[in-house]
């Protein structure tokens, strides 16, 4: 990274760290014994994530009638849940890519974490669309592959078949870029470790051993890799907005859904990377590597995506006055005052309000409001999708056909448990790998770390002028 | 330089070329070949090996696989009928009859089995239509509640007897008896009469009772006494200008409905708008009855008002002087319009009322004399036999079982425990008869009573006669062997009657005495035929023979009382229907018809307690004592108490509540048991017999909430107009009502909608010429929107060949749900049960969407069948990833069910909401047996059963879980259609393919046909300027054409 640090940056890594302290601090939590907190976390998420399986087992065996869909409403939990888990995995490949190629230094300390959350968010999401299925055990017929029934392919033409390409895709080039990031990591633990332990970890980092070419290559992928990822970002969302704005329902049948839903997802990404890695930093105690610099950075991504998506709220809404078409009007209207204005009000408030808050620099860089409205945030969006999906579809062309919804137990279990699968993932994820990358973070040590930059710089590479005088005070 | 190829080694021996290295690598395989020859050589064991594994692998997986699949045995013919070609279907003309409802059919059976009723267009009465109840009467043909043979009464339950035994037990007893009495609903056949003569001739005690279910004793009386014949006039609906209905439900259930719907329905098509002219109708009634619903105007009076309104009428039109006192001024105000119109129309208008008082049928009668009715819109010369239950009769009954002077009583299929207004009196009292014999199919609370059942066939495999009318005569004829062991009821009792016209030893005994006795009677009446083979062969193959009627009796004045129904005091009325799918209680056995969605309610499984509702002028629509859909109430009548759901009934005379009759029976086999609630112990007896009103009646607030309210729409209106509280003019009452959410006040409104929808249209038909020119430019809009677009389309090839679509005229469409159920059984679609309707389960291909519009409080309302509409650009077929959902090169929208997987995108993308999904195992078509769902704890959920099964038909697939389906244009019958064509050699007509619907529908409201055959019945039918397409502006080129809907109200009544 280049030496030339602005003087206005504060520190990315604080506690006058070496780069020994680092890898202890960073490696420890995989090897020492799992702390109280995380085995009681661990138990719960597994339990949660046992009684999710019962209930996809349920729908399988029972059918789809175990939901409480109907005639009208013919999805609406399932893919609420699909649509919320994948857009929370878009800040991963966000911060792995988009600020890779950005150079934003603050992204080594969330990166890892992030990725791993999109994985496992992915994984979540990629369930829906197949328990969906009212007979999930032909789920191969939608794959396009030579076969003995014709060959019969699917058909092209359906958004449905572009979010099977989206979401394999996405998957497998985030677990790309994850992994890669990770070998060098891997290693790291390896060199610590003894025994079948070293064995393992000498396997997962496919022989890392530090050399100049090992990291030159590494770097090369990772730049590919971010290449390649960039227009995903984009992509993803994008198709899966198609699975509405290709319809000819009202409120689904809208051009502006695919930058809506990108702006959506990484709105929600970036809050769900906040709620994990404010409580990771807590219980791993890593504030010194998750800064409140972080979190401010965070923030304002979600205040910009979060004003995008409000902007889109808005111009649906005139957009249904405009048109003077009588069924886009009366979407809108049963939107926010229907039934379910609840969720419309919901959706309002926690994805256009709550965010203006982190226009005021002391807000944003308090953790509790943070974590809070984070939460809040990720409430919201997924109130959107419902909005978005049940809402819409509960009254549309034939007031003849008009329905109502409320999930049954079971789909209710399934979503409780897309957590407990989540959650699991993530639990055994920063047991077993450094959960800050710590290759990353030392390579920007020099240039963020408090010792070399900031306030309370000791190493002092560059010199400031007047503009620190005020806060010189603060020495000590 | 070396080649670059060159550089490329394998290891040292590679590099250092190393000869016998050199040699191997030359090989094409590196290893030594197998020697064949040589089994011990250290590979002999390859083949073998493979074969074992081959071997052992598929015997395992033969194991696994072949454990639980279940057989399916299907025996061929070891002789094979000459009439039966295995997948082609035989047709007989037969006759649906059940008590008074009757309906010539034509019976599909397949394999020689019945699996659908068809309509027969030879009918001059019915012309082809059928009703709800016909066209579900052959489900109840396999029905597993039926008795499989005779039984005797043993403790609680029933042991099984054998004929004779039956025979020596009745015979013996008859015997020792005085008086016998057999009590019957109204006897159709003269056949059938016959034998209840022989019977009575025999057993001189021996009386017959008929009572009706729902009486119209009071019209038979008035007859009477004015024609001298008990008798119901034939009713010529389709002369007359005018018409006027006292509460008689006409089209729905009143006496003949399929008759008078066929002639109705063809007053008000409209074929020329320039000279566009449609009957008026002026209902009179309480509550929002099928008939009333279709009627111009409706003027609201009380259940107890019905007297005085028809003596306004009569004072009106005869100039007499009874007594109005009591009558609402506004109906006061609109009878006496109506009463000026039907003067405009003397000779050319109709007055019917379902009264049960002989007074207030009197007043008709002189009503319709005055008007010159008789003669041309009423017919007495060929009067309908379809009722003939005596109320006096029946009373006389109950008074002589309560006094124990009845010493047998034979109910021939008659439940007068559950459907006469002395059900409690007789259930208690029948324990002073001591003989007791049922003739029912299923056991029903009569026969659960009785000591003795003789169980009767099925109509479909009866041989039988009906005379509906004076000189209509039709038979019934049998289409499947007995698949009980079940006699005819004709039978026994001409067996018990030891009668000598009656063969025993004939193959089918009660045939040969039909035959005679047509020989002896109708043969005998008519010069057609000389031969009488000849003419029993035609009408056996035409179902129905007509002769001359003769002439009508005249009209004779008599003494009219003032015995009409006092008006009541009471703040609230309640009054007492009879519904097009369940009668008084005698089809609640039928799945079928449980879950038909009642044509003005939309509710199934139950009965539904209608209140008013009403809009408040500021943005709620208000039910009574704020009840809203689905919440329960507690309701009073007299002293009997019941808890049930209600449901907003728009029409609904503010303080009067309506309730269905025929539901909460408590023996009805396992779909009607315990399904809503019975009054029919809470009729209001007078001395005449019962009424269908009570005023002593109470309806509490809200009590809980109904946990599965099943009706299958909830948004009822489009349009409907009320008054501004603030400004007091008129508004738009829906889009007032928009509005869900209210900052201030809370939760108000939600049943709203924005009401411009490019689904209906309707118009007065004085406003017709800008109502048609207001929708063509709506159309030329909407199509100028499509043009801008990119799709191109297939026309071009659409134009080729035959392109499907369909007409529905919605002007004839009166609502009434037979197609509905003509669906159901054409398709094999399930019956899902009353829980999976209420969260919208309902596997319906084919709906009738019900919508008010107008005066709020007195909306005319509209019937759309809503099926799928084919669209040639259809947006659920782009949608489908696995192109399941796929379009034919005949315009047809295709399902493959085989290679849908269920993701329901199309149905969630069908912007008519026609598609529906298999949620769970409906049909038994999976091999996981625990997703079936239950009807009312059934052991086995419906259409698992192996009897059920045998009504499917064979050319439809019956889906499994998990797969979507629709309606399919009918397209098995599009198939059979072509072929026959094809084999013929001739070009396709219309008559060739038919859809079930169509088929069904007793007005002609539907016309399917090739849009590509120019000289078809459709498209002569697609020029009419009153077509439209629903939702014409989103491109989806549907192919289904609906008409604009035309009432002829006169406004000036709502003033």
């Amino acid at each position: 990274m280049s030496a030339v640090v602005s003087p206005i940056r504060k520190p990315l890594i604080t506690g006058n760290k070496t780069y020994h302290q680092i890898t202890e601090d960073l490696i420890s939590p995989t090897e020492k014994t799992p702390t109280k907190e995380w085995v009681i976390g661990f138990v719960l998420s597994v339990a949660v994530l046992t009684y999710g399986v019962f209930c996809i087992l349920w729908t399988i065996w029972v059918g789809i009638g175990s939901w409480n869909l109907n005639r009208t409403i013919n999805w609406s939990w399932d893919i609420t849940n699909f649509v919320w888990w994948i857009g929370i995995g878009h800040a991963g490949t966000l911060i792995s890519a988009i600020l890779l190629l950005f150079r934003q230094k603050w992204r080594t300390g969330v990166n890892r974490a992030a990725e791993a959350m999109t994985i496992f968010a992915v994984m979540c999401a990629g369930l829906f669309p197949l328990i969906h299925m009212g007979r999930i055990w032909l789920a191969m017929f939608i794959m396009p592959y030579p076969n003995t029934r014709g060959p019969l392919w699917p058909n092209f033409n359906s958004p449905l078949l572009w979010d099977v390409f989206a979401i394999s895709t996405y998957l497998t080039v985030s677990l790309l870029f994850w992994y890669t990031g990770l070998v060098p990591d891997f290693a790291t633990v390896r060199d610590r470790a003894k025994g079948l332990r070293r064995k393992i970890y000498n396997t997962l980092s496919f022989g890392w051993t530090g050399s100049a070419k090992h990291w030159q290559r590494w770097e090369s992928l990772s730049l590919v890799l971010a290449g390649l990822s960039t227009p995903l970002v984009l992509s993803v969302h994008t198709i899966v907005s198609f699975d509405f704005a290709t319809s000819v329902i009202p409120g689904w049948h809208t051009t502006i859904f695919p930058p809506y839903f990108v702006a959506g997802a990484i709105f929600s990404g970036f809050a769900m990377v906040l709620t994990l890695m404010i409580i990771t930093r807590k219980l791993l105690h890593l504030e010194d590597y998750i800064t409140v610099e972080h979190i401010e950075s965070m923030n304002k991504v979600i205040l910009l995506t979060g004003t995008i998506v409000g902007v889109a709220y808005l111009t649906e809404l005139f957009i249904a006055w405009y048109s003077g078409y009588v069924y886009e009007q009366f979407a809108f209207f049963n939107r926010a005052l229907g039934p379910y204005w609840w969720s419309y009000f919901g959706m309002m408030f926690c994805n256009v309000i709550s965010p203006q808050f982190f226009w005021k620099k002391s807000w944003r860089r308090n953790i509790t409001l943070t974590f809070f409205l984070s939460i809040l945030v990720n409430i919201g969006m997924w109130f959107e999708r419902f909005v978005i999906i049940a809402t819409t579809l509960a009254r549309d062309y034939l007031p003849s056909s008009w329905s109502l919804y409320s999930p049954s137990w079971v789909e209710i279990g399934i979503y409780i448990g897309t957590f407990g699968l989540f959650f699991t993932c993530f639990l055994i994820f920063v047991r077993v790998a450094p959960v800050v990358a710590v290759a990353e973070i030392k390579s920007i040590l020099k240039s963020a770390g408090d010792q070399y930059v900031g306030d309370n710089a000791t190493h002092k590479h560059h010199h400031h002028d007047a503009d620190h005088g005020s806060s010189h005070t603060d020495h000590h | 330089m070396e080649k670059q190829i060159d550089n490329i080694w394998i290891g040292q021996k590679d590099l250092t070329r190393d000869d016998e290295f050199m040699k191997i690598a030359d090989q094409e395989f590196a290893e030594e070949q197998v020697s064949y020859a040589d089994m011990t050589s250290n590979l002999s064991g390859n083949r073998r090996d493979f074969l074992k594994f081959l071997g052992f692998g598929l015997g395992a997986a033969t194991v696994a696989a072949g454990c639980d699949i279940p057989v399916k045995r299907a025996i061929p013919y070891v002789v094979k009928p000459d009439q039966i070609v295995p997948g082609v279907a035989n047709y007989y003309a037969s006759t649906f009859v059940n008590g008074g409802d009757y309906c010539p059919i034509l019976v599909k059976t397949r394999e020689g089995r019945p699996i659908k009723i068809e309509g027969n267009d030879l009918s001059p009465l019915t012309g082809g239509g059928t009703s709800a109840r016909a066209q579900a009467s052959v489900l109840s043909l396999y029905d597993t509640n039926r008795f499989t043979g005779p039984k005797l009464k043993d403790g609680a339950g029933w042991k099984d007897s054998s004929w004779e035994e039956i025979d020596k037990i009745v015979s013996v007893t008859l015997e020792s008896s005085k008086n016998v009495r057999i009590v019957t609903n109204t006897v159709l056949s003269p056949t059938a009469k016959k034998a209840m003569n022989e019977f009575t001739a025999k057993y001189v005690g021996a009386k017959i009772v008929t009572y009706d279910p729902v009486s119209s004793s009071a019209l038979l009386d008035a007859n009477e006494k004015n024609f001298g014949a008990r008798v119901v006039p034939s009713y010529k609906f389709d002369l007359a200008d005018v018409i006027v209905s006292f509460n008689a439900d006409f089209l729905g259930t009143w006496i003949s409905p399929v008759e008078y719907a066929a002639a109705y329905a063809k007053g008000r098509k409209i074929s020329d708008i320039s000279k566009a002219k449609m009957s008026r109708h002026i209902q009179v009634e309480s509550h929002m009855s099928l008939t009333g619903s279709n009627a111009d105007n409706r003027i609201l009076v009380k259940p107890t008002e019905q007297g005085v309104a028809i003596a306004q009428l009569y004072n009106d039109i005869t100039g007499g002087s009874a007594s109005t006192t009591g009558l609402n001024a506004k109906a006061k105000k609109a009878i006496s319009k109506v009463a000026a119109e039907l003067k405009a129309a003397q000779g050319k208008s109709l007055v019917v009322s379902a009264s049960n008082n002989v007074t207030e049928q009197l007043m008709v009668n002189a009503i319709n004399h005055t008007l010159g009715n008789y003669g041309n819109t009423i017919d007495m010369s060929a009067p309908s036999f379809q009722r003939q239950g005596s109320d006096t009769d029946m009373k006389m009954l109950v008074d002589e079982i309560k006094s124990g002077a009845v010493d047998v009583i034979i109910f021939n299929e008659a439940n007068p425990v559950f459907d006469s207004a002395y059900g409690n009196i007789l259930k208690d009292a029948l324990a002073k008869v001591k003989n007791k014999v049922s003739f029912a199919k299923v056991n029903d609370e009569t026969t659960d009573l009785c000591n003795v059942v003789a169980p009767t066939h099925h109509f479909l495999e009866s041989w039988g006669d009906v005379e509906a009318k004076k000189g209509h005569y039709s038979l019934v004829q049998p289409t499947i062997a007995p698949l009980f062991k079940t006699r005819q009821a004709e039978m026994s009792l001409l067996i018990w009657s030891a009668s000598t016209a009656l063969d025993q030893t004939k193959e089918q005994p009660y045939y040969e005495y039909l035959k005679d006795s047509w020989k002896s009677t109708v043969f005998a009446s008519q010069n057609e035929f000389s031969s009488f083979q000849a003419f029993w062969d035609s009408a056996v193959h035409d179902g129905i023979f007509n002769t001359n009627s003769g002439n009508a009796p005249s009209y004779t004045q008599t003494e009219i009382g003032s015995d009409i129904t006092k008006p009541g005091t009471s703040e609230l009325e309640i009054s007492y229907f009879e519904t097009v799918q369940m009668a008084n209680g005698q089809y609640a056995g039928n799945p079928w018809l449980m879950e038909m969605a009642d044509p003005v309610t939309r509710t199934v499984w139950g009965n539904y307690l209608a209140v008013p509702v009403n809009f408040d002028g500021v943005r709620t629509m208000v039910g009574f004592n704020d009840l809203v859909d689905g919440e329960l109430v507690e309701l009073t009548i007299g002293d009997k108490k019941m808890t049930l759901p209600v449901v907003q009934q728009f029409g609904q005379m503010p303080g009067t509540v309506s309730l269905a009759l025929g539901y909460g029976r408590t023996n009805a086999g396992n779909t009607g048991n315990n399904v809503g609630v019975n009054v029919n112990d809470c009729l209001t007896l007078g001395a005449n017999g019962p009424a269908y009103y009570n005023t002593n009646v109470s309806v509490s607030s809200k009590v809980g909430k109904e946990k599965d309210f099943s009706c299958v729409q909830y948004h009822h209106t489009i349009g409907v107009k009320g008054i501004d509280k603030e400004s007091g003019k008129e508004i738009n009452a829906d889009e007032a009502a928009l509005v869900f959410f209210d900052y201030f006040t809370g939760v108000k409104g939600f049943q709203g909608a924005l009401t411009d929808r490019s689904v209906i249209y309707t118009s007065n038909v004085a406003e017709l010429k800008d109502s048609v020119e207001h929708l063509q430019e709506r159309r030329k809009h909407a199509q100028h929107l499509n043009d801008q677009q990119i799709y191109g389309g297939f026309d071009d090839m659409y134009a080729l060949g035959h392109h499907w679509g369909m007409h529905v005229d919605l002007n004839a469409c009166i609502g009434c749900g037979t197609c509905t159920v003509a669906c159901m059984s054409e398709n094999n679609v399930p019956v899902v049960g009353k829980h999976e309707v209420a969260i919208h389960h309902e596997m319906t291909w084919l709906r009738i969407d019900r919508y008010y519009y107008g005066d709020v409080e007195n909306p005319n309302t509209i019937y759309q069948p809503m099926m799928c509409q084919h669209c040639d650009n259809a947006p659920c077929e782009n949608v489908c990833p696995v192109n399941a959902s796929n379009h034919s090169s005949e315009g047809l929208n295709q399902m493959a069910y085989n290679r849908c997987i269920g993701t329901r995108y199309c149905a969630n993308n069908c912007p008519y909401k026609v598609r529906r999904f298999n949620w769970l195992d409906y049909t038994k078509a999976d091999l996981w047996p625990a997703n079936q769902p239950r009807l009312q704890e059934e052991s086995v959920p419906f259409m698992a059963d192996n009897l059920t099964r045998m009504v499917l038909n064979p050319d439809v697939t019956v889906r499994s879980r998990g797969v979507i389906e629709k309606c399919s244009f009918c397209v098995q019958r599009i198939q059979e259609g072509k072929l026959t064509a094809k084999t013929e050699g001739r070009l396709l007509s219309d008559r060739d393919v038919r859809t079930a619907c169509q088929t069904a529908c007793p007005t002609g409201a539907i016309t399917f046909g090739d849009m590509n055959n120019k000289k078809g019945e459709l498209t002569a039918k697609l020029e009419s300027p009153l077509n439209y397409i629903a939702l014409e502006e989103i491109n989806v080129r549907s192919s289904v054409t609906y008409t604009m809907k035309i009432n002829n109200r006169d406004k000036s009544f709502d003033a």
